[in-house]
This record gives structure tokens, sequence and C-alpha cells, in this order.
């Protein structure tokens, strides 16, 4: 049983040559390698046109994003700026205000004692 | 020739500091023989530019931001410079004569003079009015452990400041006016 098996396994397996077509296709393709290096590694090659229109679109990205993060670096600049003058207004007119108050404290203290304090309004 | 001497005649007439509006920015020294010794300085330089970007960023819904904005309407330069030390009579009177000496330019006339001699505080407001409007405001503030120096360019309006009232403290002043304030009535 196991000898019947074995012969029919060694018949279905046995070498055959291979076609003619085969054999030529296979040399063209061999020989279309060779002379396209990047072919043989697989990669597509590209036309200088695509190529150059990939150059130009990647610079025109990198543009726009250096573009765009000056512009935000510019605008956070600005609105920290504009934050430190609006802190700046409040603490001068606090300063201001307070000094006013000095003055109002003296002028009104002259009601309770004149002597005390010498307003001139 | 003689249209040419005329010219330069106007030229010089008009370059002329006599000649030339009253300028409602005082030139305030560095003090910084002053800033050495104080433990706290404020200094604040605020021309129109920084005033109206600071404009920009106060919200008219908040009352204060909205009282201050009312207030920076007209303004072209707020100037602060407020010195406090540790000790007593830390600054001379001749730190400050310097910027008194502005305030006897015409133009500027002494609103108020207060002297208090149980504080030592001395508090004196000057306002320069021109076309019956004010164009600045200087206020010298000096007390035993303090000296502040306030200079605002612009127009302003007094009533706008009593607004400020309960923002950051500012009291009512029973001041009129300043629509026809009398000649430099200092000193």
């Amino acid at each position: 049983m196991s000898e019947e098996l074995e012969s029919r396994l060694r018949a279905a397996f046995r070498p055959v040559a291979p076609s003619d077509e085969f054999t030529q296709n296979l040399i063209a393709r061999v020989a279309a390698d060779q002379r396209s290096p990047s072919n043989a590694r697989g990669v597509r090659e590209r036309s200088p046109k695509a190529s150059a229109w990939w150059l130009s679109a990647s610079m025109a990205a990198s543009l726009l994003v250096a573009a765009g993060i000056q512009q935000h670096v510019q605008e956070r600049r600005e609105r920290e700026r504009g934050l430190e003058a609006r802190r700046e207004v409040i603490e001068a007119l606090r300063v201001t205000s307070q000094k006013l108050n000095l003055a109002y404290e003296v002028i009104k203290s002259q009601s309770s004692s004149p002597a005390d304090d010498a307003p001139g309004v | 020739m003689r249209s040419c001497s005329l010219g330069i005649l106007f030229a010089l007439l008009a370059a002329s500091p006599a000649w030339a509006a009253p300028n409602p920015r005082l030139v305030l020294p560095e003090f910084s023989t002053l800033a050495q010794k104080a433990t706290e300085s404020v200094t604040i330089t605020l021309d129109a530019a920084l005033l109206a970007m600071a404009g920009r960023f106060l919200d008219g819904n908040d009352p204060q931001d909205a009282a201050t904005k009312e207030i920076l309407k007209g303004l072209q330069g707020i100037y602060v410079r407020s010195y406090t030390f540790d000790r007593d009579s830390a600054y001379h009177q001749a730190d400050i004569d310097a910027v008194r000496n502005q305030l006897s330019a015409p133009g500027w006339s002494r609103l108020v003079e207060t002297r208090s001699r149980k504080s030592q505080a001395n508090v004196d407001i000057y306002l320069m009015v021109s076309n019956n409007q004010a164009t600045g405001l200087a206020l010298i503030a000096s007390e035993p452990r303090q000296l502040t120096i306030v200079n605002i360019v612009g127009a302003i309006d007094l009533d706008k400041l009593h607004k400020l009232e309960g923002q950051f403290g500012v009291p009512k002043f029973d001041i009129d006016s300043p629509k026809a304030p009398p000649p430099n009535t200092k000193k």
C-alpha cells in the first residue's frame, strides 16, 4: 500500500521541463530588471515631470506650514503683549486712583481737623 | 533772496519752543538710584499704540474693563513711576525737582495741593488744559516711604475718572470740571 502511494507521488512530482514560452518570458523579465536597477528593487520609476510636481508640492506644503507656524507665533506674541498692556493699564489706573484717594482723604480730613492738614483745591 | 529769508524766519519761529503748543508729556527721569534703593518699584510706560492694544483686550461686558475702556478713549499715553522704600526719607525733594520744573511751564495748572502733617503725605495734581479740554494730567504723591509720579497724556475726562469709583477705589472728587481753569495757580 505504501509502495503504491510512493510511486504515485513520484509520478506526480516528477521533474518536468518548462515550456519554451515560459523560458522566454523569464529571460526577458530578467533582462529588463537588469536594465533598470530601481525596478529590481520593486520601486516604480517616476517621470521627471512627476518628480518636479512632487518637489513643488512638497515645497509649497512646507512653505504653508512654515507660514502657518509663523502666524501662530506672531498672534501668540501679540496676544501676550496685549494682555501685558492691559495689565499695565489696570495697574497704572490702580496706582493713580490710590493716590487720588490719598488726596481725597486729606481733603476730607480737613473738615474734621483743619489745623492738621493743608489742602488747596 | 527776500522770500528765502522770510521762509527761514518762519521756519525758525515755527521751531521755537515759545510758539510750540504746550506738551502734556513730561520727560520723566530715569530714577535709577531710587529704583535701586526701593523695595518695590512700578515703571509703566504706555504710549498710544500700547493703549490701543490694551483696549482690544478689555472685555466690554466686564464692568471694570468697560470703565477702563471708557477712560482710555482719547488718551495718548500713561506713564507711572512709583517707588516704595523700607525706611523714611529714602529720597529727596531734589529727586522730583526735574519733574516739578516741567510743571511750571505754561499750560499746566495746579488743580489740587494737599499737605498732611499727620501722615506727611503730599499730593499735587496738575492739569493741562487746551481749548477748554484737559489734555494732560500730572500727579506727584510724596509720602515718607513712597514716591509716585503719574503722567496721563490725552483728552482726560474727569467724569470718567469718577466712574472708576468702586472699581479701583477712586473717590468722588468735588472738583469742578476744568472748563475754565485759572491761569497757572501754583506757587
